[in-house]
């Protein structure tokens, strides 16, 4: 059961697939203006994530290793092109401000990695988990940053207005530059926090090894 | 012959995949269409819905494809309804327009959008208080075919961050209009000498009518 708890919880911060592994970072540039928009994306990709980690998983004492990306490449887009025509049928709205950001989950590197790093080597069932821990932390660190975005951008928090009337929006966190800016930032204080634990954990244990002289 | 193998793995592959998406496509395709032509006939009310048009008419022009003769509810003709595309910034932009007899700009819906978002998606973005995108309304009252943005030393605001799509709506509606009002005079004018030819005829026949 710790097993099963331990391929959850490291897609969320120890492994984050955007903010520690530095994995699909061009949708989490691109959709991440508006909180709606990172939250549709998000869960689109633990969709396409949970599925093709899943067929691959099953698949991956038949597939010849030769062959395997294009294989994995062809489940990643059948699941990417279910999503779309799903979505397009019945959530247009979303599709539409997704837009071409959808067909390109295919090559979101988040999917393929975890194709290639832990499904074709692990059993289904721990797939499927690790897959919906790296989606989430996929979708909270889209989360993260289209919210400090869409605030200080437009003003609102999913569709809200939550800043006061007289506010002026900063075009610029809109824009690309602003992603950039964003993402940096989160990442900076991402690895800042990791210092911190290190030297924490050096601190306790030279104390422990004073203790034990 | 592992090539073979390999080859024959793969092409397995695919079918499987592409088989589930033909089934799955078989299903949707019709809901989507379902979804874009009753969002067609939404926009058409919409963009008429200020000079009263409630009833539309396909005409199919030979130059420039087809359009909608809009008619109130008394049928008297009172516009033109026709989808522009634009080349916006990252997609082409499907406006609906709508125009007047005189060629005014009686409204405008964009019925397909993939830019930005946030920047050239305010192009479609309604502000509180407001029943309509505030950058499409201000097209209203406008003559359709004399429409630029600003930059183009036009009478049209263009979106902050946006200035490509804002363009592209302005140009293909104005474009649309143009042509609209060409083949628009051209039916008449063809209806014209019809009437005249008939009625030439109808004289030969020593049939006329005072």
């Amino acid at each position: 059961m710790s097993d099963v708890r331990k391929e959850f919880t490291k897609g969320l911060i120890k492994d984050n697939p955007v903010l520690r592994l530095a994995l699909g970072l061009c949708p989490a540039l691109a959709v991440s203006a508006t909180v709606f928009d990172a939250l549709g994306m998000g869960i689109s990709v633990i969709f396409v994530l949970t599925m093709s980690n899943l067929i691959v998983s099953l698949m991956r004492k038949a597939v010849p290793p030769k062959i395997r990306i294009p294989i994995f490449i062809v489940v990643i887009a059948t699941f990417v092109t279910i999503v779309e025509m799903v979505m397009a049928a019945y959530q247009p709205g979303l599709y539409q401000s997704l837009g071409i950001f959808v067909p390109l989950i295919v090559v979101n590197c988040v999917i393929l990695a975890r194709s290639e790093a832990f499904a074709s080597k692990n059993s289904p069932f721990i797939s499927i988990i690790d897959a919906l821990g790296m989606g989430v932390g996929f979708t909270f660190a889209l989360t993260m940053i289209a919210t400090v975005r869409e605030i200080l951008g437009n003003g609102t928090w999913l569709g809200f207005t939550v800043a006061p009337s007289d506010f002026q929006p900063v075009l610029l966190m809109m824009l690309a530059p602003g992603a950039f800016i964003t993402m940096g930032l989160i990442l900076a204080w991402f690895n800042w926090m990791d210092d911190q634990k290190e030297k924490h954990l050096k601190a306790t244990f030279m104390l422990d090894e004073k203790e034990a002289k | 012959m592992l090539i073979v193998r390999l080859g024959l793995i793969l092409m397995f592959i695919t079918a499987i995949a592409s088989g589930t998406l033909a089934l799955l496509n078989q299903h949707t395709s019709p809901i989507i269409l379902e979804y874009k032509l009753k969002q067609q006939e939404e926009a058409r009310q919409e963009v008429m819905r200020s000079q009263g048009g409630v009833k539309f008419e396909k005409v199919n022009s030979e130059e420039i494809g087809e359009f909608y003769k809009a008619y109130d509810e008394a049928d008297n003709l009172v516009g033109y309804v026709s989808i522009a595309y634009g080349k916006g910034y990252s997609s082409t932009i499907e406006t609906v327009a709508g125009y007047t007899t005189d060629f005014e700009v009686a409204g405008l819906k964009v019925t397909f959008q993939q830019e930005t978002p946030g920047l050239g998606t305010k192009a479609v973005e309604v502000k509180k208080g407001d029943r309509k995108p505030w950058f499409l309304m201000q097209f209203e009252g406008k003559d359709a075919t004399n429409l630029a943005v600003v930059q183009d030393r036009g009478n049209i605001d263009s979106i902050t961050g946006a200035t490509i799509t804002s363009r592209a709506i302005a140009v293909s509606v104005k474009a649309t209009a143009k042509e609209i009002k060409q083949a628009v005079e051209a039916m008449e004018k063809a209806n014209d000498t019809q009437m005249d030819t008939e009625a030439a005829a109808l004289e030969m026949n020593g049939e006329v009518t005072p």
